[in-house]
């Protein structure tokens, strides 16, 4: 995921410019809010491009009414259309998984509606808190210095562990969360996520890669048994959380949200993947620190074994995401040139499969 | 001039002339991912003929292989006798071989470990060779 206000694409949902946007937002707003809203004003609106999941407004909305004047930092997504993943998790779902979170330890923004009538914004959309913070891209360069000066700081390195155990610690029950689908005892839930992902793969008429048959043919025969379930975030890394003063402040990003095997996380953290150039898991925290903060705070042992067979899955996983993101360009869904390229990134992950398979 | 340095002179222009002079943060991304992309394409073309030759040689070899391996009353036997034609597309070469990993991975059991491994070890040197190629263009 990229912060960068720099490259944006354009989408299948209704087009609409800026100004169109924020005069939109703002008669919703207004037929939103309790009071008096006349003269609500939308303060310094801007559009930033987060990677190629969905449209992002932040805002500050605010109105002089009859009593005190009234301020609210919003921030609204906008589902595109023709957004990455979008098969595997709509906007609703968002909503519902953020309103689950509210009050909880999680750092979640406060979601406060949905609405998936096109009339209003011309795509489906969610009106959520502005968190403070800021999200830089771990694989630029200031993005990396950004992480690595933090980490020298001490702080982010025990929030980044601290919010993934509050993640897994989460009473998910209690929080509403089991509408996201429970997976049964034993092998299910890495059976299921293989599942999930094959289905995914054959939906975006790649042609059939051989390696990708040989690592599905291994996740299915070596998925682990799995004896607790915890709200699994699905990318929990540096670049899909805000930062402000050292802190995590908000995870973002929750379009592969599960419940599951909570290792399916903590392999995430553990990937080379998410660490280019830097011996800090995620860019964030020595290795040892992390083993000792996470299960020091969640009572689990990380279990190695189990880690090893998520880190086939992400390779699995990341295949699929360049075949789909390659197969948007190519059907003509999405015209983002970077989508294109992706179609030399999936021979790149299958080599990197096929070693870890021992060819 | 050949059309693989064409592609990449394409490139340079898109990189050092046309990308710098585009403000607009989206086209001038677009130009520079053109130039990434037509980069990779112009290594795909010049190494076009000799990775076909290379592939299908594999292909025939990976046939003969496993013609000696796969024991006639196996569940993957029926296969082997589907298999493209000597020379056909590496498509098509591809396409047969996710089908048969996929039945070798089926029928792991009825295989037995070892004539499991035997027949994946053998089809995964082809396909090692097959994605070093690929990689090559890719990087």
């Amino acid at each position: 995921m990229s912060t960068s206000a720099a490259a944006t694409p354009r989408s299948n949902a209704e087009p609409l410019d800026d100004a169109t946007m924020a005069a939109r937002i703002t008669d919703y707003l207004r037929s939103q809010l309790d009071g008096d809203t006349d003269g609500l004003t939308l303060d310094g609106f801007v559009r930033i491009a987060v990677g190629w999941s969905h449209e992002t407004y932040l805002f500050d909305a605010r109105w002089p009414g009859a009593g005190p004047p009234g301020s609210l930092g919003l921030c609204v997504r906008r589902d595109p259309g023709n957004a990455l993943l979008r098969e595997l998790s709509d906007l609703s779902d968002q909503f519902r998984v953020l309103r689950c979170l509210e009050g909880t330890a999680v750092p979640a923004p406060k979601a406060y509606w949905y609405e998936d009538d096109p009339a209003i914004l011309g795509a489906p959309f969610i009106v959520m808190e502005k968190v403070p913070g800021v999200c830089p891209n771990p694989w630029g360069r200031e993005g990396r210095r950004f992480y690595e000066e933090a980490a020298a700081r001490g702080t982010l390195p025990r929030s980044f562990t601290d919010t993934l155990a509050a993640l897994h610690t989460l009473d998910w029950r209690a929080a509403g969360l089991d509408f996201l689908g429970v997976p049964g005892a034993g092998t299910d839930f890495a059976r299921g996520e293989v599942a999930k992902w094959k289905a995914f793969m054959e939906g975006c008429e790649h042609p059939p890669e051989p390696i990708m048959a040989d690592l599905i043919g291994w996740l299915e025969a070596n998925a682990p048994s799995t004896d607790r379930l915890a709200l699994v975030h699905g990318a929990y890394r540096t670049g899909n959380f805000l930062v402000d003063d050292d802190r995590v402040t908000a995870l973002l990003d929750w379009e592969l949200m599960v419940i599951g095997d909570p290792m399916y996380d903590v392999a995430y953290v553990l990937s080379e993947l998410n660490r280019e150039g830097s011996d800090l898991l995620s860019n964030v925290v020595e290795r040892d620190d992390f083993y000792r903060w996470y299960e020091g705070a969640t009572g689990l042992e990380i279990d190695e074994d189990a880690c090893r067979y998520y880190l086939g899955l992400y390779a699995m996983r990341s295949a699929v995401f360049w075949m789909s993101a390659s197969g948007l360009y190519a059907s003509g869904a999405n015209p983002d040139l970077r989508l294109g390229r992706t179609a030399f990134s999936v021979p790149v992950v299958l080599e990197r499969a096929a070693n870890d398979l021992g060819y | 001039m050949a059309p693989d340095e064409l592609l990449e002179r394409i490139a340079a222009t898109l990189r050092a002339d046309i990308g710098p002079a585009i403000d607009e943060p989206y086209p001038k991304t677009q130009a520079f991912m053109a130039a990434v992309v037509l980069e990779r394409v112009a290594r795909q073309v010049r190494t076009a003929n000799a990775h076909e030759a290379a592939a299908r040689a594999e292909q025939a070899a990976l046939l003969a292989d496993l013609g000696g391996l796969v024991p006639a009353d196996s569940p993957v036997a029926a296969l082997l006798a589907d298999a493209p034609a000597p020379g056909a597309p590496t498509a098509d070469a591809k396409t047969w071989q996710a089908r048969l990993v996929s039945a070798l991975w089926a029928n792991a059991d009825s295989l037995g470990a070892d004539l499991f491994e035997r027949i994946l070890g053998r089809v995964r040197v082809t396909l090692r060779h097959q994605v070093d190629r690929e990689v090559e263009v890719a990087r």
